[in-house]
């Protein structure tokens, strides 16, 4: 009996033995990716002890909240322990309108999108950081602004002439497509038979269809020489219900539009508007049939899993198309440029929406306002070089120092690689234009999306959506005081005039 | 001469002392802890909401004061056409998602009714999808739903041999509220099932079996005797899911959003943004108000309904 349990063991030894390799690998695999290694590109310093307070953290589920765990260490030595709250991704605002309205003192540091910090801001729920900011030695407190963009500095950050809020992500949309394709010499030969002229990266949102058209194959059709077993398409649209509008005002800001006059009065339904909206229901033609259920999820997975030809996302998904860890099957052989622009004149205009983003703020009814402030100092610069060169996170450049340091990047197949990565991105974010961030974003925003979504759904015409948006917006400018309004969004058309998005 | 000053004499006192007898006293007493416990978490935010709805209060300006504006909001509600397509939606989710739902949850029941032997482990298998919380089923049916890696999709291609590759379950206008609907009629028909044959159970056997001597058949014993006989239980049921369909937010919220377009906005979901995305708190109100008005009137038909069945009975 001994000897036939004996024998037992040495059969299944082995097999043990794969299943602890195996184990230990996973847990080295999951211990590589608890978090970024430190880079140390920037001076900084830790406040000093708290000894031991509790520092309440509010943000948007998901991997976005990761930098409040790769960093714990840190915060431990400050005498910081970080509990974190989080809320999904649409109710951001809700969330955090409720706890501010009930001032239950719920949160410490808040981390919400910039279009609602009109709301935030305007009434008086965030702490003014600048106190904070000039504070010494600068090491400890300084969060060195000058190196942040300046659309996220000017529009995202203050209001009122006041900081709020200091910039983690820095959101903007970019163009990504397949170089390969686009290099495929029998593609190019089949566009210029097809078109009569040479395929490009579309520079217009004509150029967007065109192209788009022409990538469109169904299964069984040859795609770069090689026969397609799935049909493939040439382009992808954010069709779901959400954030649908941004994808929709990338056309309309580059066809020269602005939400409001001076007055408040809307300008989203001129004939330019809705060209704009039918360019962008002429699309999903050319989009996989699912499109109008397409989130930011489904719309990364279709490019990097090689569905589509070309889309318009956020510039965090370049990171993860470059990365076959993240499931990308088109690892180096992605492009990334301007968001298409329009015609205006001899000269076409490119604009890319900065939708999302992320800012960190100081809840004015915190108890720990030091506290909270150095955690979010931390987080916007100390380690923020880390946190946006990392695919372990969602988060996007948004200071020089980010766009300065290519080899930070390391999940591109070369340094070459990221380095084209952050020139589209540079480009990109000087295309930049801004969502509504006056009081009633949320509100107006919401209006937006949902006649562009019916719109795209084929309820209504471009037209007729944007009349309803356009008396929408009016009603919700009356309902919130019109007077008020006015002024704060001549106060916003200012910061738009001096970044030069607008005459 | 005397004059009686005894307050005993006034016709309030000794209504006062015949009707708080020692007895009710005392029962009131027992009776007015819950009382004032209803009054405060039922009563007294209802009689709030009806306040709010008088009044325009927007919450996200924080500066704005509340104005009275009187009936303006309801009139604002009547108008709104986003709201009506709203009502239109959860009203189709009512006829059709629930009227079906009792036609399943009906006919699984005779069928169950008719089974011996393992029917507790039946109705337990039946009854997982009730058991199954509403964010997970919604979950469930996101992944089973979706258009380019969904089963439901690859099933369709594999039937057609290819020559279709299904359909956008979630993303077409023409078929997003029916897949909300059919989730929620494969997670509720065993709900309304189970109330079918608790009822089809407490049927006396002897009603049935002398409609058999009579020759009834199978169908007439149905519609004449079972149907009836289980009608009040069963019109619980179906007050109970219209209005709990009447309230219908989980899965929308989780499967579609609202959309494409406005094709799946239930009222329950309009309510939500316009109270917790742009708090408009009077208006919210006075959309709650309607709502409310609109599934008591239900309710009273229903009981109405249920009232009249068991008046016949009698009779």
């Amino acid at each position: 009996m001994f000897l036939n349990l004996s024998y037992r063991l040495r059969r299944l030894a082995p097999i043990g033995l794969a299943v602890v390799v195996l184990f230990a690998f996973g847990a080295l695999v999951v211990l590589a990716q608890d978090a970024p290694a430190p880079l140390d590109v920037v001076n900084f310093e830790l406040c000093s002890d708290f000894g031991g307070v509790t520092v309440d953290v509010f943000g948007d589920a998901g991997h976005n909240l990761k930098p409040y765990e790769f960093w714990a260490d840190d915060f431990a030595q400050m005498g910081i322990t970080v509990n974190i709250v989080d809320a999904p991704f649409n109710d951001v605002y809700s969330r955090l309108q409720t706890e501010f309205i009930a001032q239950s003192g719920a949160f410490d540091v808040v981390t919400f999108y910039p279009a609602y910090i009109g709301d935030f801001a305007g009434n008086g729920y965030l702490m003014p950081l600048d106190e904070f900011m000039g504070r010494e030695p600068a090491a400890v407190w300084d969060p060195v602004q000058d190196d942040v963009l300046a659309p996220f500095r000017e529009l995202y950050n203050k209001f009122g002439g006041e900081t709020y809020a200091l910039t983690i992500d820095g959101d903007v949309l970019v163009m990504m497509y397949r170089q390969d394709l686009f290099d495929n010499p029998d593609e190019q030969a089949a566009f210029q038979a097809q078109y009569g002229h040479e395929l490009r990266p579309p520079e217009t949102w004509d150029e967007w269809l065109e192209v788009g058209e022409f990538f469109t194959r169904d299964a069984g059709e040859m795609l770069a020489g090689e026969t397609l077993e799935q049909p493939f398409y040439g382009l992808g649209e954010y069709g779901q219900r959400g954030f649908s509008y941004a994808w929709y005002l990338n056309r309309f800001a580059s066809s020269g539009g602005i939400y409001f006059d001076e007055n408040m009065n809307p300008l989203i339904n001129t004939p330019e508007a809705a060209a704009g909206l039918q360019n962008m229901v002429d699309a999903l033609q050319y989009a996989p049939p699912g499109v109008l259920g397409y989130g930011y999820d489904q719309l990364r997975d279709a490019f990097i899993q090689g569905q589509v030809a070309m889309v318009v996302q956020w510039t965090d998904v370049p990171k993860k198309a470059g990365d076959p860890t993240q499931g990308s099957v088109i690892a180096g052989r992605v492009g990334v440029g301007r968001v298409p622009g329009t015609l205006v004149g001899d000269s076409v205009v490119h604009r890319s929406m900065m939708p999302v983003g992320r800012v960190v703020g100081i809840a004015a009814d915190s108890d720990q306002p030091e506290a909270a402030y150095c955690i979010a100092k931390y987080i916007a610069y100390n380690r923020s070089l880390e946190d946006v060169s990392s695919s372990l996170t969602g988060l996007d450049p948004y200071r020089m120092t980010h766009l300065e340091h290519p080899e930070a990047y390391t999940m591109f197949e070369s340094e070459d690689a990221a380095r084209a990565y952050l020139e589209g991105l540079q480009v990109a974010l000087a295309d930049g234009f801004p969502e509504i961030f006056i009081p009633g974003a949320a509100a107006y925003n919401d209006a937006l999306d949902l006649q562009v979504n019916r719109a795209l759904a084929g309820e209504v015409s471009p037209q007729e959506a944007l009349d309803a948006v356009a008396a929408e917006w009016n009603n919700i400018t009356d309902s919130l005081g019109r007077d008020r309004q006015v002024e704060l969004w001549r106060q916003a058309l200012e910061s738009y005039r001096a970044l030069g998005l607008i005459q | 001469m005397t004059v009686s000053t005894s307050a005993a004499s006034t016709p309030f006192v000794s209504w006062a002392q015949r009707v708080f007898t020692p007895r009710r006293v005392v029962a009131l007493a027992f009776v007015l802890p819950a009382l004032v416990i209803l009054l405060l978490i039922t009563i007294y935010p209802l009689l709030y909401t009806l306040r709010l709805t008088v009044v325009q209060w927007e919450l996200s300006n924080a500066r704005a004061p509340i104005e009275f504006v009187g009936l303006n909001n309801f009139g604002r509600v009547l108008g709104d056409a986003r709201f009506w397509n709203a009502m239109r939606n959860t009203g189709i989710l009512i006829g059709v998602g629930v009227s079906l739902e009792l036609v399943i949850g009906v006919g699984l029941a005779l069928l169950l009714n008719q089974v011996v032997r393992f029917r507790s482990v039946l109705v337990a298998l039946f009854l997982i999808p009730v058991l199954i919380a509403p964010v997970v089923s919604g979950y469930m049916f996101r992944l089973i739903l979706h258009a380019d890696v969904g089963p439901l999709n690859y099933l369709i291609y594999l039937i057609t041999q290819g020559s279709s590759r299904g359909f956008g379950w979630l993303s077409d206008t023409h078929y997003a509220l029916m897949s909300i609907m059919v989730t929620t009629i494969w997670q509720w028909t065993p709900f309304l099932m189970l109330i079918a044959l608790a009822g089809l159970q407490s049927i006396p056997q002897e009603i049935i079996e002398s409609a058999l001597v009579d020759g009834a058949a199978d169908w007439r014993i149905f519609w004449s005797i079972k149907l009836p006989l289980i009608f009040p239980v069963l019109s619980v049921g179906l007050l109970i899911r219209i209005m709990d369909t009447f309230k219908t937010f989980d899965l929308v919220y989780l499967l579609t959003s609202g959309g494409p377009g406005s094709a799946t906005e239930t009222v329950a979901y309009y309510t939500y943004l316009k109270g917790f995305r742009d708090f408009s708190m009077g208006y919210t109100a006075a959309m709650a108000f309607v709502q409310l008005v609109i599934i008591v009137i239900i309710a009273r038909l229903i009981l109405a309904m249920q009232k009249r069945q068991r008046r016949e009975d009698y009779a």
